[in-house]
């Protein structure tokens, strides 16, 4: 028992800096919203289109209201467990060594994300912006100001996503732009494919949710009652959900259903199409906006598989990891980046294992949590 | 006078602070009581150097050493000599306006100190007067801080005088000096000055800390602090303000900074900084508060201008070209397609020469400075556009960048503004927009990441602070700025209480009722 408790010391230290550091509400909703928006924006309403035709916008309330339920999951077990975060409550719940495999596993899915959102940002840039610049410079762009993110820690990372915020402002306002011309009647009538086409549909909806498992992480350093952040986590869902139904509505109104089939990033063909007397091309400028937006995605998942990591090995410093981490999705990426069919093989995997890491994992915690609930809490105080 | 009675006072208070060269035991050495061992003690720690004057008195029983550098002859004479003429006092060491010691180590520190020593023979004990003499530079404009409306004066290389001009605008007795003596052996005079009870006391704890543990051998000037306070040395941008202006002093210790003043130099920096102070200007509350603020937005909107415009006209030029509309596709091409070089060389040589010009300006005599922007700018602009070596709309977006760049009100940001349009003009030319991209990402993370004496560089915009957002992009009326920004942590945020309820009264009671329930 002693010697446990001298194995324990030094990781409750080396995570008192973490767990002692205070994150105002309004900086975790940004916190989340700057992880879940990212790459996907622009293909979004292709994705759904395919499946779910016209009536993808109901797959994503659908979807949302998933993820929602799911974070009211997250939110039982994280009111139980103060100052704990997910790596802790691993190790807690499921045992010292099972708790540091599935860490690990975390690790690795993190980081495959990771890679996957480096690879997809690369797709996008090569195909519209720059044809000829090598993969692996424009990788090694985002993971370096990621890395650079992330070197001045949670608090630098919470102020920079909330001053970065402020340029979805510009995204939002060129998407309203692209209503000006919309034809609803494109999503009428609706429910016309059917409900199973729908429920295919929030697959998708909830695949561009994802990341929303970051929750776990920073909940809490959190400032405020646990009934104020469970809000603040639900205003967080309705907020993407809006933004997500505005890039819907504006691409099927814009587009139609048969038109959208041929147009893999619908949201960057409409705004390709407007033309203004000072500039052309919104597209471009929406591209240099978005890269933002994927950069803070990146960079939350290179902070969860560092940290992750960091935890599992007890030590105290966390960079070594974070460039560890880090050249492991440059690895990755330019791995599986190489070809069309790689990519969506990969990314499909990668994403399949959302469910169990954002989903079936965390439930399976709280439930395990639960039933020892008793033993655990009971052992917390002696 | 004034000064000088203030001077005596200073220096107690830096004999009774054994803190400042705690480090160092303070060497002693008794004094003789012969009058010829304690003179050449002196004399040969001195250097026998040749500016020191040795007056023998009273038949050879007595001497007087001072520097005649360093001390004032008319002072002298008034302060010693005369009363001793009028007869009211026998002896020199017995006159009221000099101070005792019997420590040679110490007579030597006074005598470097501009005062007169006095030694007799047959007695320890030493006397000195102080008869230090200064030259002074009278109280002006500051050059490189001018403004339209509002005080005129500057601080001088004085630090008595400045800390008069300080103490003469706010006369209440929370305004704290303390001095401190830094520098081994150029043993510079500094000042911080600040509100007890509304500076948080960590900042003030702080600021000494750091300014104690400097142990350079020379500091010449608050730009010499500034490096061995700062937080980040290897920032490209100044984590401390620094001004020649009183009232911008005033304004700043009044919203709980502090001021670092040192002897030889009219520059005073205030600490913490945030990146927003630097474009703020003392003309801008003189102003009225609209014009105040449409100043302040045209003047942050030049700091986008300042680091991007040429990165942006590289990027379009290189990459992008589709983003120009149609119709003015036809000049802009028609502008470039003689151009030999690549737009990245181009901005490069139009950068470099408005920077030489900058640079030669400044050095050379008011008259001849004129004559070298007019040749530079005028007459070489216009032949590198007609040699074909450089497109006109590359010599607007360059000249418009340095314009851009000299609107910030501080020098020192000036500088690194067009220190930053080189890696983002680099990266603009080898990645377009993508390049521009990470380049202000990167920027703006380092902007998020600095801090200053522990305060966040970038507030009240990163940490949001929308409270404070009011004295930032805009100026909104004084009597709204109620509260002191949050910048400093100061303890007390209160800045006034109600000022204009007179417009309220007799028309609604019901929010002057609230107000005092409050």
């Amino acid at each position: 028992m002693a010697n446990q408790k001298n194995q324990n010391k030094p990781k409750s230290q080396n995570d008192a800096a973490f767990l002692n550091t205070k994150i105002t509400r309004l900086q975790f909703f940004f916190l989340i919203i700057q992880t879940q928006i990212g790459v996907g924006v622009i293909s979004l309403p292709y994705n759904l289109q395919q499946v779910a035709k016209q009536d993808g916008w109901i797959s994503l309330i659908g979807a949302s209201l998933i993820v929602q339920l799911i974070l009211l999951l997250y939110w039982l077990l994280l009111k139980n467990t103060p100052k704990q975060h997910l790596f802790m409550n691993l190790e807690k719940v499921f045992g010292k060594w099972p708790g540091k495999a599935a860490t690990l596993f975390y690790c690795l899915y993190f980081i495959a994300v990771g890679a996957l959102i480096l690879i997809l940002y690369t797709r996008v840039i090569n195909l519209w912006m720059l044809i000829n610049t090598p993969k692996w410079i424009l990788m090694t762009l985002m993971v370096s100001a990621g890395l650079y993110l992330i070197s001045g820690k949670i608090k630098v990372l919470a102020r920079a996503y909330t001053l970065f915020s402020g340029l979805m402002l510009i995204l939002v306002v060129s998407l309203i732009y692209g209503i000006r011309d919309a034809n609803f009647i494109f999503i009428l009538p609706i429910g016309k494919a059917g409900i199973e086409p729908i429920l295919k549909g929030i697959n998708e909806g909830v695949l561009s949710l994802l990341g929303f498992v970051f929750v776990l992480i920073i909940y809490p350093l959190v400032e405020g009652t646990d009934k104020e952040k469970l809000k603040t986590i639900f205003y967080t869902q309705w907020f993407i959900l809006g933004f997500y139904l505005l890039v819907v509505f504006s691409t099927f109104t814009f587009f139609g259903a048969k038109e959208i089939l041929l147009v893999p990033e619908p949201v960057l063909y409409m705004l390709k199409a407007y033309e203004f007397s000072v500039v052309e091309r919104l597209d471009l400028f929406f591209i240099s906006v978005w890269i933002v937006s994927v950069t803070t995605s990146f960079t939350t998942y290179l902070y969860m598989a560092g940290k992750g990591l960091k935890h599992m090995l007890d030590s105290n410093k966390e960079m070594p990891f974070m460039v560890m981490m880090a050249g492991v999705a440059l690895t990755l990426g330019l791995t599986f980046g190489r070809g069309e069919q790689l990519i969506g093989q990969y990314g499909d995997i990668v994403m399949k294992f959302g469910y169990l890491f954002s989903g079936l994992l965390p439930v399976l915690l709280l439930v395990v949590f639960l039933a020892r609930k008793k033993e655990l809490t009971g052992r917390d105080s002696t | 006078m004034g000064y000088r009675r203030r001077k005596s006072k200073q220096d107690k208070l830096i004999e009774e602070q054994p803190g400042n060269e705690a480090d160092v035991k303070e060497p002693e050495q008794p004094s003789y009581s012969q009058l010829s061992r304690n003179i050449e003690y002196l004399t040969k720690a001195l250097k026998h150097s040749n500016d020191l004057k040795i007056r023998i008195l009273n038949e050879g029983q007595a001497a007087l050493l001072f520097f005649e550098t360093l001390s004032d002859q008319e002072k002298l004479q008034e302060n010693i000599f005369t009363p001793i003429e009028n007869g009211k006092f026998d002896s020199i060491s017995k006159l009221p306006n000099g101070k005792q010691t019997d420590d040679l180590e110490e007579a030597l520190k006074v005598l470097l100190r501009g005062h007169a020593l006095y030694i007799e023979e047959g007695s320890k004990s030493l006397a000195y007067f102080s008869v230090t003499t200064t030259y002074n530079r009278s109280v002006e404009e500051p050059e490189n801080e001018k403004v339209v409306r509002g005080s005129h004066e500057g601080f001088v290389e004085n630090i008595m005088i400045n800390i008069n001009l300080v103490r003469k605008r706010l006369e209440h007795r929370d305004l704290t000096i303390k001095y401190f003596r830094v520098g081994k052996k150029t043993n510079t005079n500094i000042a911080i000055a600040y509100m007890d009870g509304i500076t948080n006391p960590e900042l003030v704890k702080e600021v000494e800390k750091r300014i104690k543990s400097v142990t350079a051998d020379t500091i010449l000037s608050p730009g010499f602090m500034e490096e061995f306070i700062e937080d980040n040395p290897m920032s490209p941008f100044p984590q401390t303000l620094s001004t020649e202006r009183p009232d911008r002093v005033i304004a700043n210790i009044m919203s709980g900074k502090v001021a670092l003043m040192a002897e030889g130099s009219p520059t005073v920096l205030i600490l913490p900084s945030t990146f927003f102070m630097f474009y703020q200007s003392p003309d801008d509350y003189n102003a009225r508060w609209v014009s105040g603020t449409f100043i302040r937005l045209i003047r942050l909107m030049s700091f986008l201008i300042a680091i991007g415009l040429p990165a942006m006209y590289i990027a379009i030029i290189g990459f992008h070209f589709e983003v120009i509309p149609d119709d003015l596709v036809p000049p802009v091409k028609s502008a470039i397609d003689q151009i030999a070089y690549p737009p990245f060389v181009e901005a490069f040589i139009m950068v470099i020469i408005i920077e030489l010009i900058r640079e030669a300006g400044i050095r050379l005599p008011q008259p001849v400075g004129q004559t070298i922007g007019i040749v530079g700018g005028l007459v070489i602009g216009d032949a590198v556009i007609r040699a074909g070596l450089i497109s006109n709309l590359m010599v607007i977006v360059v000249a418009l960048t340095a314009i851009a760049s000299f609107v910030v009100p501080s020098h020192e940001l000036s500088t690194t503004l067009r220190l930053l349009t080189f890696p983002l003009i680099i990266l603009a030319s080898t990645l377009g927009f993508i390049g521009i991209v990470f380049g202000i990402l990167f920027i703006l993370i380092h902007l998020v990441k600095l801090e200053s004496f522990g305060n966040p560089y970038f507030a009240p915009v990163s940490p949001l602070r929308i409270q404070d957002l009011k004295d930032t992009f805009v100026r909104i009326p004084l009597f709204k700025l109620d509260t002191r920004p949050k910048d400093a942590n100061p303890i007390k945020e209160q800045s006034m209480g109600e000022s204009r309820e007179w417009k309220r009264n007799g028309k609604s009671k019901k929010s002057k009722q609230t107000k005092k329930s409050k």
